[in-house]
């Protein structure tokens, strides 16, 4: 993709993305914290959302954080049948499977978004996902697609 | 279709004066020539207003639920005891059908408050379709005489055979007889062409993400969000809707692009198994967006990932309010490998 057109301050050259990772509190986030209590390097390209469940995550924080140029966006959550509520993350499933789907549809590139599972004792797995998800996303490049950028277009009206 | 529209008018008169329906909606001859509105009927006499032909195009369920959320909404003063049903009798083609049935999986009301006219559906006619056979020309005058549209227009008699102006949606219809009925008012209408119904999205999806991009970017910078979509969609029946709530304000009010995309996106995104294809939106929206070359996706994928289609069977949950343990995940990522 072209990076000619991208706002100011998101220059390719020494770009870093920003991901935000939006994870359940059971089971990613204290896989996150083991990774940390251990001592496992991962990059310190995510800021992380902890919520209750995956189950509770309303598909509009994906596309919103899209929109505030996020470069990409994780979900993560417990393996299918380890949800500390039971069930919640095989409904975030469906709806996650629905929503990237549809959000490739219309273009957005598929490593934007990332859905996987991470469990509390897979400190090792969460910063392989770390380190993937954030090479899935350098390859990119900066997000243009869905990005609000007010800012920029009235400092271009300006000039 | 004359026999349809017969059966309907004896049956409705017959409902309204046994006092089984409080109100019936339906459709009336519109005002212009060659379409029909959506009407309410409440007494016997009136019943002759019903019309049934291929310029019924509204899903009339968005009224079933307006109609039985105020009077529960009203009832809320009363004690229990003295609480009323009111019973909303309901021209039910294909797509209504479906309409009905997610109103009943998310519990909006019970089946005892509806009752059902199903009639045999063959299609409608699309206004801008029609409008680009005739370049654009009022339609003066106009009938339809068996399988073609006889138009008069400043410029001389034309006919139109009603099958080149059927409705994207009604061509390639899986579920033009109702799904569900208290009574059919005709023999069922042979198949529409099912088969084809992914066609346009398959295509789609062969292009580019720039490309695909590209499209959607076009067509949302078309909308003026009127919002008129939402209001015309049986499935958007939400008291506050995302699109308006300012604690948090999901949509920003600007006219930076994006924020119409988001607003479009999920608007649709909300569609997941609970879009029927009915093209209410589509044929409201007054800036021509295409809209169902989003929304059929969802259709598409729900059938592909959840083997389901919107509104399809009563005693079944919809699509995003069901799991199974072995549902596909091959969207999942793996670090080291897969995806
Ligand atoms: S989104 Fe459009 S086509 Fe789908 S149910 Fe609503 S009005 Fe009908
Ligand atoms: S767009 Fe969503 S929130 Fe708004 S009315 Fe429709 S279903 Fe409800
Ligand atoms: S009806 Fe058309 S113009 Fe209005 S909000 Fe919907 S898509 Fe936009």
């Amino acid at each position: 993709m072209s990076h000619h057109d991208k706002p100011a301050g998101k220059k390719s050259e020494g770009w870093e993305p920003k991901i935000v990772a939006i994870v359940c509190n059971w089971c990613t986030y204290a896989g996150a914290d083991l990774a940390g209590i251990s001592r496992i390097q991962y990059p310190p390209n995510v800021r992380i959302i902890r919520v209750p469940c995956t189950g509770r995550i309303n598909p509009f924080y994906v596309v919103k954080a899209l929109q505030a140029g996020a470069d990409g966006v994780l979900v993560s959550g417990c393996h299918p049948g380890e949800c500390h509520y039971i069930s919640g993350n095989l409904s975030a499933r469906r709806k996650f499977a629905t929503l990237k789907s549809f959000l490739n549809y219309i273009g957005i590139e598929d490593g934007r978004t990332t859905f996987t599972w991470v469990s509390a004792s897979e400190g090792e797995r969460f910063a392989q996902v770390i380190k993937g998800v954030t090479e899935r996303v350098k390859a990119l490049g900066p997000a243009t697609k869905l990005v609000k950028n007010l800012r920029d277009a009235a400092v271009a009206v300006a000039k | 279709m004359e026999k349809v529209e017969k059966k309907l008018r004896e049956e409705a008169k017959k409902l309204l004066a046994d006092k089984k329906v409080d109100v019936i909606v339906g459709y009336e001859a519109g005002t212009l020539p060659l379409t029909a509105t959506p009407v309410f009927i409440t007494t016997p006499e009136e019943a002759d207003k019903l019309v049934w032909n291929p310029f019924c195009q509204h899903n009339l369920a968005k009224y079933v639920h307006d109609l039985i959320s105020a009077h529960k909404e009203s009832q809320k003063r009363l004690k229990p005891d003295d609480r009323k049903r009111k019973v909303v009798g309901v021209v039910t083609k294909g797509c209504t059908s479906r309409s009905l049935v997610i109103h009943l999986q998310e519990r909006q009301y019970e089946r005892l408050d509806i009752s059902i006219l199903g009639v045999p559906c063959t299609g409608y006619a699309d206004r801008r379709k029609l409008a680009a056979k005739l370049g654009g020309e009022d339609i003066l005058e106009g009938t339809l005489e068996g399988a073609n549209l006889k138009i008069k227009t400043a410029s001389g008699e034309k006919t139109v055979a009603l099958k080149d102006v059927l409705a994207g949606n009604c061509v390639t219809c899986r579920f033009n007889n109702p799904v569900i009925s208290d009574m059919m008012l005709g023999e069922p209408a042979p198949a529409m062409n099912p088969a084809a119904e992914y066609a346009e999205i398959d295509e789609f999806e062969k292009l580019s993400p720039e490309e695909r991009w590209a499209y959607f970017e076009k067509e949302m910078a078309k909308c003026i969000r009127c919002a008129a979509c939402r209001q015309a969609c049986p499935s958007c029946y939400c008291k506050v809707c995302f699109a308006e709530q300012s604690m948090p304000q999901w949509v920003g009010i600007s006219e930076d692009p994006s924020d119409t995309q988001v607003f479009q996106f999920m608007r649709m995104y909300h569609m997941v198994g609970r879009c029927v294809d009915c093209g209410s939106c589509v044929s409201v929206c007054p800036m021509g967006v295409d809209l169902r070359k989003f929304l059929k996706k969802l259709d598409k994928d729900c059938f592909v990932l959840f083997n389901q289609r919107a509104g399809e069977k009563v005693d079944f949950p919809a699509p995003l309010q069901d799991q199974r343990m072995d549902d596909k995940e091959e969207f999942i990522y793996s670090p080291g490998g897969g995806h």
